[in-house]
């Protein structure tokens, strides 16, 4: 137990005094509100601006759309606790002080998801704020059933702590990844590209069956399904259930990051 | 005495820089491992293209429209129409001003938006861009001079034979048509009436994932005079004009609608109307451009190519190999020069390499799944704008990876670079939904993925930009990046 906790601390040193970890916790929370923001600010879907009325947009999910780019950076923290501890050495100092390297890997996990949990606490709760302010300009009022957001409303609720739990996975999945692939670059664009690249085939594609297989397997879709508040009997896969599957990557990729930090020379 | 120095002066050893920068690059095998990670995912994602996508564009016949303004009179029996066209407004080649004679039409306030199908109908008309052109149901079209307004038109029937005439001055006339129309009635319509085909198309967002579009129609005015109506017997028939526009509601997008006009004054009709009229050929449905679509996952390719490009620099920073390649070569632009040209040239070649594999491979699935002649024209590799997607291809992926070699010099940091030339190139694909269709086509053409424009083949409504204009904003961020990490490493300790 005092091991776990020492190695907690050390791993909580570390990543707390590099400058690179400070400024991307910042740029969850910055890119999430700022690009929610635009976003909330600028849409003007067709039918929901006045004098409108068939209105079918998911206003939470447009509020909470600033995750797309804030997760970049959950994505490069996760990545660099560990890769960068690989590009120096360090991680060999880290193994000798702490020689159960699953211990380590715990302590990794804790100290990149509980900040990031912070983080996107504050990221979400201000991308709703500022979308409840901004919404109703353009069309989202409650004379076409868009009543103001709030986290009083169950689904949107579940949107929000699901969005939270989000970046928080993210930024495990990516630090699983790192343990696995181990040179920065490499994760980044590993994890990257497990993010992006499934919806970028998704536009390629027009068989729907395909798409809805895209939508239910790939990360970022899954698990974004959580922010669903409308029209959840048409999509492939459920919010918690999208997010499972989300969690199964994570942990996925963890396993085997945790199975190759055993085994492997560091 | 001057003193001259052995060293041999730097102007005459850029071959050698470029040759020690390819040694460099080649002899690394992550290099090689990425370059086939570009070519393999590239052409795996132009094989999904191909197999996942299908379309019905062939199976819409050929299509009858009879969307016009028509002001009309009833006509009994044998007669005929003589009208000036005195002018026509342009909205396109194929807007029409002209005589109609025809059967009941349909009430308009009863259709769906569906073509309704025409009455028995025959028709005289001027275009802006044909000329004189005569139609009619049941026979081919034909054209006659292809002088366009001011002209004049007449129009007779004798029995079910409707007959279309053509003159500069309204004495000497020129026969463009004739048809049996059998099916006209003994109390037939007759009148002037002015079309005007979609000029283009007009878009809505409904949702992130919805997209609604339909014809842009604009409406055509034109001013017809010395309308005179003759019965059987020579003597002109008055009675009073009616109007109707035979397109109806809705063929427009909600909130949206265009309606044609009709004046009178002093025996100058001015007419004004939109909408089809004719048959539309099966193929002018399809619209999808199915060289761009297979050729896109250079996207996917891109991704391992920009770890490639980043890395080729920052790895000299890391092990510090940059200072000896700095000692070797002052210049320190001239190395970045150096890396740039190796890389892109690897590039390249890489991305040609696999567009040429993608496109044969795709191709043929896309053909089988529906995208076939007529509504998709066979396309083959030595058309001019698939060898322009193609090596544009090669030079999307080479500025790409130039841009992350120059970001990776400007940062010193693979992270950074890597992170942010994905991000600037990926996430405006993933956000652009989010916003308006206006907003979308802005991040188009602002950001570096705005390159992706080499690859249309085809006009679409949702082109952003055009091929080489996108190019040139791509280059301008490279050149941008490229000038400010020179400056920095100029300035900065390597």
């Amino acid at each position: 137990m005092i091991v776990a906790t020492r190695a907690l601390h050390a791993e909580w040193t570390k990543a707390r005094t590099v400058r690179s970890s400070g400024w991307l916790l910042v740029g969850i929370t910055t890119l999430t509100l700022g690009l929610g923001a635009l976003v909330a600010a600028s849409v003007r879907f067709a039918g929901c601006a006045p004098p409108g009325g068939d209105c079918d947009v998911d206003a939470t999910r447009i509020a909470l759309s600033g995750v797309y780019v804030g997760q970049v950076a959950a994505v490069l923290f996760g990545v660099l606790v560990v890769s960068s501890e690989y590009a120096t050495g360090t991680i060999r100092t880290t193994l000798t002080a702490v020689p159960r390297r699953w211990v380590t890997l715990v302590a990794k996990a804790v100290v990149v998801a509980g900040p990031v949990l912070l983080t996107a606490v504050l990221a979400v709760a201000g991308s709703l704020l500022v979308a409840r302010a901004v919404l109703p300009a353009n069309g989202f009022t409650p004379a076409h059933g868009y009543p103001a957001l709030s986290i009083g409303d169950s689904a949107t609720l579940r949107a929000s702590v699901g969005t939270v739990l989000y970046l928080c996975l993210i930024a495990l999945l990516s630090l699983g990844v790192a343990l696995i692939v181990r040179n920065a670059g490499a994760a980044i664009a590993t994890a990257l590209s497990l993010l992006f690249v499934f919806p970028i085939v998704g536009t390629l594609v027009t068989e729907p069956r395909w798409r809805e297989w895209l939508t239910e397997w790939a990360p970022m879709s899954a698990g974004l399904a959580v922010q669903a508040t409308r029209g959840l009997d048409a999509m492939p896969v459920g919010p918690w259930q999208g997010l499972a599957v989300l969690t199964a990557y994570a942990g996925g990729a963890l396993a085997v990051g945790g199975i190759l930090l055993q085994v492997r020379d560091a | 005495m001057t003193y001259s120095s052995a060293v041999p002066s730097n102007g005459a050893g850029f071959a050698q820089v470029l040759h020690a920068e390819w040694t460099k690059l080649r002899s690394v095998r992550s290099t090689w491992i990425c370059v086939g990670l570009t070519f393999g995912l590239t052409i795996l994602l132009a094989y999904l293209a191909g197999s996942g996508n299908t379309t019905d564009a062939n199976s819409f016949g050929p299509q009858r429209f009879f969307q016009a303004q028509l002001v009309h009179q009833s006509l009994t029996g044998d007669g005929s129409i003589v009208t000036h066209v005195a002018s026509q407004e342009e909205t396109g080649p194929d807007a029409k001003a002209g005589v109609m004679i025809t059967g009941p039409v349909a009430d308009p306030t009863s259709k769906t938006g569906l073509p309704a199908s025409p009455p028995a109908y025959a028709a005289i008309m001027v275009t802006p861009g044909h000329g004189v052109q005569w139609q009619s149901d049941i026979s081919h079209d034909a054209a006659g001079t292809t002088d366009p307004a001011p002209r004049w038109l007449k129009l007779t029937r004798a029995g079910s034979r409707i007959t279309g005439y053509e003159s500069p001055d309204g004495v000497t006339w020129t026969q463009v048509g004739t048809a049996e129309v059998t099916e006209l009635p003994a109390t037939a319509r007759v009148g002037m009436f002015v079309s005007a085909p979609p000029t283009g198309v007009k878009a809505i967002r409904r949702s992130p994932t919805s997209i609604e579009n339909s014809p842009d129609y604009t409406l055509s005015t034109a001013v017809f005079d010395s309308v005179r109506i003759t019965g059987a017997n020579g003597q002109p028939v008055s009675g009073s004009w009616q109007h109707v526009d035979t397109s109806g509601p809705p063929r427009e997008l909600p909130h949206d609608s265009v309606a044609g006009s009709f004046t009178e004054n002093a025996g100058r009709f001015t007419v004004s109307g939109a909408g089809d009229l004719g048959v539309q050929a099966p193929g002018s449905v399809g619209d999808n451009d199915v060289v761009r679509d297979t050729l896109s996952g250079i996207l996917i390719g891109f991704i391992a190519m920009a770890v490639l490009a980043a890395l080729y620099i920052t790895s000299e920073f890391r092990r510090g190999i940059i200072r000896t390649t700095f000692t070797a070569t002052p210049r320190r632009g001239r190395v970045l020069a150096a890396k740039s040209i190796v890389l892109a040239a690897v590039a390249f070649v890489t991305g040609v390499a696999a567009a040429v594999p993608a496109f044969l491979i795709s191709q043929p699935l896309l053909r089988e799944n529906g995208f076939a002649p007529p509504a998709y024209p066979k396309v083959s590799l030595t058309d001019g704008p698939v060898v322009r997607a193609v090596l544009g291809t090669g030079l999307v992926l080479a500025l790409l990876a130039v841009l992350a070699l120059a970001l990776g010099a400007l940062l010193r940091s693979s992270a950074a670079a890597i992170t942010l030339v994905i991000a600037v190139v990926l996430v405006p694909l993933i956000i652009g939904p989010f916003l308006t269709l206006g907003g979308e086509a802005w991040l188009k053409r602002i950001t570096p993925g705005a390159g992706m424009a080499i690859q249309q083949t085809r006009e679409r409504w949702d082109d952003a930009i055009g091929p080489w204009a996108g190019i040139a904003v791509l280059s301008g961020w490279v050149a941008v990046v490229l000038i400010a990490a020179v400056v920095q490493l100029r300035r900065r300790d390597a």
